[in-house]
C-alpha cells in the first residue's frame, strides 16, 4: 500500500485511532496508579508492622532487663562482681548465669532492632524486616509521626545511652548500671509503647487514608477508562454504520447505474467469467438470461463468427495479460460492429449491430478484471452506411440536392411526396390479383407511366441517382413487355423487387433531403412562406434545366421561352400536373423535333432551336397551356415507315392507316419512334403519360398541330373551375 | 424487403408450389407480388405457418392459407382427419418444405427453426411483419394463399 492509501486508512480511522490510544493511556494511567499505590501500601504496611514491633521490642527489653535483675537478685551477688559491697563494682559477665548470658544477647538484637528501626522512621534506611531480611524503611512523612518518633528518639536515646554498658561482646557494667537501665525502663517503656502505638496509629491512618485515595483514583480511572471504551464502541460502531451506510448508497447508486445506462456493462475476471454485477440492458442486448460468473466466451461464440471469435479469444487472452499496453491492443479489438440477431418485442428477428468495449480495471497496478462495454451501434452503423451512400452520390447530384435544399426545397419536396405517392400507387398496383397476361400488361404499362413519371420529374430536378435506376427499371420492364415470350405471372416478382430498389433509393435521398433541409435550416414545407411561395418560378427553372440538358445530351441547341403567368394563380396541384406534362413534351420535342445544328442550316432554319411554353386564360375557367417547337414536326410518312420498321405495324397495315390514325399512335403505350432507346427517349411511354395526365384533369383536351420541317404544338385545354 | 433478389423469393413460392406439385400434382401459382407498407397490408388467411431464419439472413417466411384450401388438400391426400389441429399440422409441413428449400438455396450455415404454426389472430401479421417486406399472392385451384418473405441480410 503506498503513503497516500496509508494516510486515507489513517483519515478514515482517525477517530478510532485516537480513541484506542486514549484508551490505552487511560488503562496505562490507572494501572501506573493502582501499581504505585500498591507499592505505597506495602510501604505503610511495613511501617505499621514495625511501628508494632518496636511496641513490642521496647517491651521485651524492658523485659529482659527485668529477668536480668531478677536474676542477679536471685543469685549470690557476690558471686558475679568482684566486690559486693561495692554496687558499683563491675558484673563479671563469667560468673553469669546462663539464663541471664541469653538474655544479654537478646537484648543485643533487641536494642539493636530497636534502633535501627527507630532511625529508619526518623531518617529512612535500611533496616531488619519481619522475616529477618533486610528491608528499606522510609521516614515517616506527617508531622504527627515525625513528633512521635522524635518523642520517642529523645526517650532512646538516653535509654540507648544507659544500655550501652550491658551490650557487645565486652558487656562492662555495673550492677548499679543495670539497675539504673531497668529502672528507666521501667519509667519509660510504656511512654516508649504508647509513642510507638501512636506512631502506629498515625501510619495505619496514613495508609488508610492512600488506600481510600487509591480506591477514589482507582474508581475515576475506571469510570473514565469505561467512558473512553464507550465512546471508542460508539465512535467504531458511528464509523461502521456510517460505513456500511455509504457502501449501502454506493451499492444503491451502482444499482441504479446499472438500471438505467443503455449500454451493456460487466466485469470479467482472468477465468473471463461475468462479475457478479452487470446492467439491466446486458440481458436484453445480447438477448440472452445473464447469470453471474457465467463463461464470457461461450456467449460470444455464439454470437459472432468463428474468426471474429478467434480474434476476440486471443484479443482477450492480450488484455487480461500484462505484458501488453492496453492502449497498443485496442485497435485490434475484433469486436466492433458486430452484426447480431435478436428478436423484437413481436418475436420478430431484427437485425441489430453490437460493439464490445474492453478496458483494464488494476488494483495495485495489476490487472484484476477486464471492464466490458457493450452498445447498439445499429443507428450509428445505420448513418455509417447512409453517409457512405451519400458519398456514392455524384459530385453533381450531390450539388444538386444542396441546391434544391437551399434554394427550391418546396420543389425537392414536392418530389419526394410525388414520388412516394407513385411508389404507393406501384405497389397497390402490384397487390391486385394477375390472373391473366392481358392484366399483368395493363400492370406494366401503369407501372412503366408511373415510373416514367418520377424519371422526368428526377431529370428536371437533376436527381440523376433516380432518374438512372427509374431509366433502368423502365427498360427491363419495356424488355418484358416486349419479350416474345408470353408474360409469365413470375415477372411480377421481379417488379416488386424493382419496386423494393425504388423504395430504398426514395428512402435514401428522402432521408439525406430532410437532413439536409433540417441542417440547412429550410424546414421543408414547414416554412411559414412555403405555402404561399409560387411553384411556377421553380417550374420554369426546372423545365429550362432540363431541356438544357437533353439538348446538350442530344448534340442540339435549343433557345427556351416560357410564359407561366397565368399559371399564377392556379391551384398547386394543377400546375404540378402542367410541369409533369411539360416535361415530357419537352424531352419529346428535343429528342424527335428539334434538329441538330448542321441538320437545320441545312434546311435553312437557324442553327438554335426554339422552345416555347406558355400558358393562356380563354375564359369561363378555361386555360390553355401549349408547348411549340420548330423542329421536324409530324411526318406521318416517316412514323409510318418506322412503325415498320420496328415491327410494330405490318407494311399491309401501315398503309391502310390514315395520317391522323398513324399520329394518333404516338399516344399509345409501347410507340416509340425513336431509332434505338435512350435515357431521354425510345420507350414509348412519354406520350403515353400526358395523355393519361390530360384525362385526368377537368375537362382535360388534348391537341396536336403539325407542319413537316416547320413546327409542333401541343394544346392542353383544361378547366380551372 | 433489403437484399433479396427473386430468385431468393422464388425458391420460397417454388417450394410452395413444389409441395402442391408433389401431394396434388397441381402446381401454384404467383398471383400478385407487392411490398407491406403503410396502407398495404400483408394478405393473411386462416391459418398460418412460419420458419425463424438466422445466419447471414434473418427474419421470417409465412405461409397463410384459407382452412378451405387445406381441407381440399387433406381430401386430395386421402387424410380423412380435418381436424384444426391436423389442418394446422398440414400448414406447418408446407412450412417445412419451404424450410428444406431454404436450406438449399441458402446453404447449411444458413439456421431454420421448426415450424410454428397457428390460427391466424387478427392483425397479427400486420404488427409483426417488417416493412417493406414481400407478400406473394398464390392461387391453386379457386383458393389463394400466401407466401410472406421477411428476411433480410446481415452485411
Amino acid at each position: 500500500m503506498d503513503k497516500r492509501n496509508e494516510q486515507s486508512v489513517f483519515a478514515r480511522y482517525r477517530k478510532i485511532i485516537l480513541a484506542v490510544i486514549l484508551f490505552m493511556v487511560v488503562d496505562s494511567l490507572v494501572i501506573g496508579i493502582n501499581f504505585y499505590n500498591t507499592y505505597k501500601a506495602d510501604e505503610s504496611a511495613l511501617s505499621i508492622n514495625l511501628s508494632g514491633r518496636q511496641g513490642t521490642l521496647s517491651q521485651r527489653i524492658t523485659t529482659v532487663l527485668l529477668l536480668m535483675q531478677r536474676s542477679l537478685d536471685a543469685n549470690d551477688e557476690s558471686s558475679l562482681v568482684g566486690n559486693l559491697q561495692d554496687s558499683d563494682l563491675t558484673v563479671n559477665i563469667f560468673n553469669l548465669p546462663p539464663s541471664v548470658v541469653r538474655n544479654l544477647k537478646e537484648l543485643d538484637q533487641t536494642v539493636t532492632l530497636f534502633d535501627t528501626t527507630l532511625k529508619g522512621f526518623s531518617d529512612g534506611g535500611i533496616v531488619t524486616g519481619g522475616d529477618g531480611k533486610p528491608t528499606l524503611l522510609t521516614q515517616v512523612e506527617t508531622a504527627v509521626s515525625r513528633q512521635l518518633v522524635a518523642d520517642t528518639s529523645e526517650i532512646w536515646t538516653k535509654y540507648f545511652e544507659l544500655l550501652k554498658p550491658l551490650l557487645g561482646e565486652e558487656r562492662n557494667f555495673s550492677v548499679a548500671e543495670l539497675k539504673e537501665a531497668v529502672s528507666y525502663a521501667q519509667n519509660n517503656n510504656l511512654e516508649i509503647q504508647r509513642l510507638m502505638n501512636d506512631l502506629t496509629t498515625d501510619l495505619e491512618t496514613v495508609a488508610n487514608k492512600r488506600a481510600s485515595t487509591l480506591r477514589i483514583v482507582l474508581v475515576i480511572g475506571i469510570i473514565v477508562a469505561f467512558i473512553n471504551f464507550c465512546y471508542t464502541v460508539i465512535i467504531t460502531l458511528r464509523d461502521l454504520m456510517s460505513g456500511d451506510k455509504k457502501l449501502a448508497e454506493s451499492r444503491n447508486e451502482n444499482a441504479e447505474i446499472l438500471a438505467t445506462v443503455h449500454e451493456g456493462l460487466f466485469l470479467l475476471n482472468k477465468d473471463k467469467k461475468l462479475g457478479t454485477q452487470f446492467s439491466e440492458s446486458l440481458p436484453r442486448m445480447l438477448h440472452m438470461d445473464i447469470v453471474p460468473g457465467m463463461d464470457f466466451m461461450p456467449i460470444l461464440k455464439n454470437m459472432v463468427s468463428s474468426e471474429v471469435y478467434e480474434s476476440a479469444v486471443d484479443y482477450v487472452e492480450l488484455l487480461l495479460g500484462e505484458r501488453v499496453k492496453e492502449s497498443l491492443v485496442a485497435s485490434l479489438n475484433p469486436l466492433t460492429n458486430i452484426p447480431v440477431s435478436m428478436l423484437d418485442k413481436f418475436g420478430n428477428t431484427q437485425s441489430r449491430y453490437l460493439s464490445f468495449f474492453f478496458n483494464r480495471a488494476l488494483v495495485d497496478d495489476k490487472i484484476s478484471h477486464v471492464l466490458v462495454t457493450v452498445q447498439d451501434v445499429t443507428d450509428r452503423v445505420q448513418l455509417q452506411k447512409q453517409v457512405e451512400q451519400a458519398k456514392s452520390m455524384s459530385k453533381a447530384e450531390v450539388e444538386t440536392l444542396l441546391r434544391l435544399a437551399g434554394n427550391d426545397f418546396t420543389s425537392l419536396q414536392q418530389f419526394i411526396d410525388n414520388t412516394s405517392q407513385a411508389l404507393g400507387q406501384i405497389n397497390e398496383k402490384l397487390s391486385e390479383s394477375h390472373d391473366d397476361t392481358r392484366a399483368l400488361l395493363h400492370t406494366l404499362n401503369y407501372v412503366l407511366r408511373l415510373v416514367h413519371g418520377i424519371k422526368g420529374e428526377a431529370a428536371a430536378l437533376g436527381i440523376e441517382a433516380l432518374e438512372g435506376y427509374a431509366h433502368a427499371c423502365e427498360q427491363e420492364m419495356v424488355a418484358m413487355r416486349e419479350s416474345g415470350q408470353e408474360l409469365t405471372s413470375d415477372s411480377i416478382v421481379r417488379v416488386a423487387v424493382l419496386l423494393e430498389g425504388f423504395y430504398e433509393r426514395y428512402s435514401s435521398l428522402a432521408n439525406i433531403a430532410s437532413r439536409l433541409g433540417s441542417v440547412l435550416g429550410t424546414g421543408a414545407l414547414n416554412r411559414p412562406d412555403a405555402a404561399a411561395a409560387p411553384i411556377v418560378h421553380p417550374m420554369v427553372e426546372h423545365v429550362t434545366h432540363l431541356a438544357q440538358r437533353i439538348a446538350t445530351d442530344h448534340g442540339k441547341e435549343v433557345e427556351i421561352s416560357c410564359h407561366f403567368d397565368k399559371l399564377s394563380g392556379l391551384p398547386d396541384h394543377i400546375v404540378r400536373e402542367l410541369q409533369s406534362i411539360s416535361i415530357q413534351l419537352v424531352r419529346n420535342a428535343l429528342v424527335h423535333g428539334i434538329e441538330t445544328p448542321t441538320e437545320r442550316l441545312t434546311r435553312n432554319k437557324p442553327r438554335t432551336g426554339s422552345l416555347s411554353l406558355w400558358c393562356e386564360y380563354l375564359g369561363s375557367g378555361l386555360y390553355e397551356f401549349t408547348v411549340r417547337d420548330d423542329g421536324r414536326g409530324i411526318v406521318p410518312e416517316h412514323l409510318r415507315a418506322n412503325f415498320v420498321k420496328n415491327g410494330r405495324l405490318t407494311p399491309e397495315k401501315a398503309a391502310a392507316m390514315s395520317d391522323k390514325e398513324i399520329a394518333g399512335l404516338i399516344f399509345k403505350p409501347g410507340i416509340s419512334t425513336a431509332d434505338k432507346a435512350n435515357i431521354d427517349a425510345g420507350h414509348g411511354v412519354g406520350l403515353d403519360v400526358v395523355l393519361e395526365k390530360v384525362d385526368t384533369m377537368q375537362g382535360g383536351r388534348l391537341s396536336v398541330k403539325s407542319r413537316p420541317d416547320s413546327f409542333t404544338e401541343f394544346r392542353i385545354q383544361f378547366s380551372a373551375a | 424487403m433489403k437484399n433479396i433478389d427473386e430468385s431468393d423469393i422464388h425458391s420460397f413460392v417454388n417450394a410452395v408450389s413444389g409441395f402442391f406439385l408433389q401431394v396434388t400434382e397441381e402446381k401454384v401459382e404467383i398471383r400478385s407480388a407487392y411490398l407491406v407498407e403503410d396502407g398495404i397490408k400483408p394478405t393473411t388467411f386462416e391459418l398460418t405457418s412460419y420458419i425463424t431464419l438466422s445466419g447471414n439472413y434473418t427474419g421470417r417466411i409465412y405461409f397463410s392459407a384459407p382452412r378451405a384450401l387445406i381441407a381440399h388438400l387433406l381430401l386430395m391426400m386421402q387424410e380423412p382427419d380435418r381436424s384444426e389441429e391436423r389442418l394446422l399440422d398440414a400448414v406447418g409441413e408446407i412450412a417445412n418444405t419451404i424450410s428444406g428449400n431454404a436450406r438449399k438455396h441458402f446453404g447449411e450455415a444458413m439456421e431454420v427453426t421448426v415450424p410454428v404454426t397457428q390460427a391466424t389472430k387478427p392483425d397479427w401479421l400486420e404488427k409483426t411483419v417488417s416493412p417493406r417486406s414481400y407478400a406473394i399472392l398464390v392461387k391453386w385451384k379457386q383458393y389463394r394463399a400466401s407466401v410472406i418473405v421477411d428476411i433480410q441480410t446481415i452485411e
